[in-house]
């Protein structure tokens, strides 16, 4: 395995979690499928279609999301919208991760402790 | 004509449950149709376009597994040890039990030698087959049946032993080298001593003419067994090259032991005619069939625990 390989591997392991956090925040505004993968992608989630529409619905199964078929336009749309759940469910992941970033920041200045 | 749209929304929607279709239907529409307006968009041309947008999605069983959750693997890793450990505890014992078992009774039956090894091996081989087979099926069933996993908790008991460093015991190995030992003398004081006495004449138990090449042969691999008893100590148990000895070792003494009891030259033909006078001969008739099944399973079974220690101590080390 080349350095190059073990990087994309940890680097993948790394964010597999942050996709669900990174959907949450942006879906404070309304957002389509294919724009949202968009976003992410700008935003530097490797993300694949196919893993990102399915957690979509599954959030939305699970009641983090809101869903809603947009008619207006050319195309029909389903556009999600993040929940009252989904707010506490992203308030507790983004507190979550200030913890670790702060713990791995410690960790890297050379703390051991808290 | 239906477009490649039209097929892959039904490729994805066929392994979707009924109850999910209509509302997932015109989702993957969608999000197929805004790839491809933005595919386009940036200057693919329209065939490209969706082809490249549902090569992105790709394959729709996959992706309908994902939006249903469903297993992708047959066994997964919530039974697979269980799995493993049912397969490798009955396979090795079932299979060569039944072949045995059926190679014993096909010779009891009369059956010649290539049907006996033909059955021997076909049976063996679809119990082997069946066995696993229906092992997997009900532990895929198992993977699928949705309820929380009903195996016990693993708890440390369940540990297998350890391989003691020098596995075999020093006496065990001492035992076995006199009893080859004792065994080479027997074949000598059974033809000096005649010790088998009919009606006052003494007889020696095998056939006199062996000595010519026979009877030296199986001394010489006596001889080679004992070797690899001091070789088995020396290297504190059995290894891979032990047991391909051993293996061939066994086979050396098998196949020429049966070929000589089966034609009738093993045992002295003087013995033979004075128990044939005697009235014994359905006797050795029984004995000269059972005698062959017994030799066969107590050797075939030596060359298999050969390999199986030589096995369990390179997954030890």
């Amino acid at each position: 395995m080349t350095f190059d390989e073990i990087l994309s591997g940890s680097l993948q392991e790394l964010r597999r979690g942050t996709v669900v956090l990174a959907c949450l925040l942006l879906l404070r505004e309304p957002g389509y499928g294919y724009a949202l993968l968009e976003q992410l992608r700008d935003l530097g989630f490797a993300v694949d279609a196919n893993t990102l529409y399915p957690l979509l619905r599954r959030l939305e199964g699970q009641g983090m999301l809101a869903s809603e078929w947009n008619t207006q336009e050319a195309r029909p749309r389903k556009f999600y919208r993040i929940s009252p759940d989904g707010e506490r469910l992203a308030t507790e992941l983004l507190a979550d991760w200030g913890r670790i970033d702060a713990s791995v920041r410690r960790l890297a200045k050379g703390g051991r402790t808290a | 004509m239906s477009t490649l749209t039209d097929r892959y929304v039904w490729g994805v929607m066929r392994a979707v449950p009924t109850a999910q279709r209509r509302d997932l239907e015109p989702e993957i529409r969608a999000l197929v149709g805004d790839a491809v307006e933005a595919r386009e968009a940036a200057g693919e041309a329209a065939g490209a376009a969706e082809r490249s947008a549902l090569e992105e999605l790709g394959d729709p069983e996959l992706l309908a597994a994902r939006y249903t959750d469903r297993t992708l693997a047959l066994i997964g890793p919530r039974y697979y040890p269980d799995w493993r450990r049912l397969l490798s505890l009955l396979l090795p014992i079932v299979v060569p039990i039944t072949i045995l078992a059926v190679g014993g009774a096909g010779y009891l039956a009369g059956q010649s030698a290539p049907d006996l090894v033909g059955s021997a091996i076909s049976v063996g081989f679809s119990v082997a087959v069946q066995l696993a087979f229906w092992i997997t099926l009900v532990f895929a069933l198992l993977e699928r049946s949705g309820r929380p996993s009903p195996r016990r908790a693993w708890t440390p008991d369940q540990l297998p032993e350890l391989p003691t460093g020098r596995a075999e015991s020093p006496v065990g190995l001492g035992v076995a080298a006199v009893a080859i030992v004792i065994g080479a003398l027997l074949l000598a004081w059974q033809q000096v001593g005649s010790p088998v006495v009919i009606e006052g004449v003494g007889y020696p138990l095998f056939n006199p003419d062996l000595w010519s090449f026979w009877m030296p042969y199986f001394l010489v691999l006596l001889g080679v067994e004992l070797a690899a008893i001091l070789w088995r100590w020396r290297a504190g148990g059995w290894t891979w090259p032990l047991a391909i000895l051993n293996l061939l070792t066994n086979v050396a003494f098998v196949v020429p032991a049966l070929w000589l009891l089966t034609s009738g030259q093993l045992f002295d033909p003087g013995l033979v005619a004075a128990m044939t006078d005697l009235g014994a001969a359905p006797a050795f008739d029984v004995l000269g069939r059972i005698i062959p099944v017994i030799i066969v399973i107590a050797v075939g079974w030596d060359a298999i625990d050969g390999f199986r220690q030589a096995w369990m101590r390179t997954r030890a080390a």
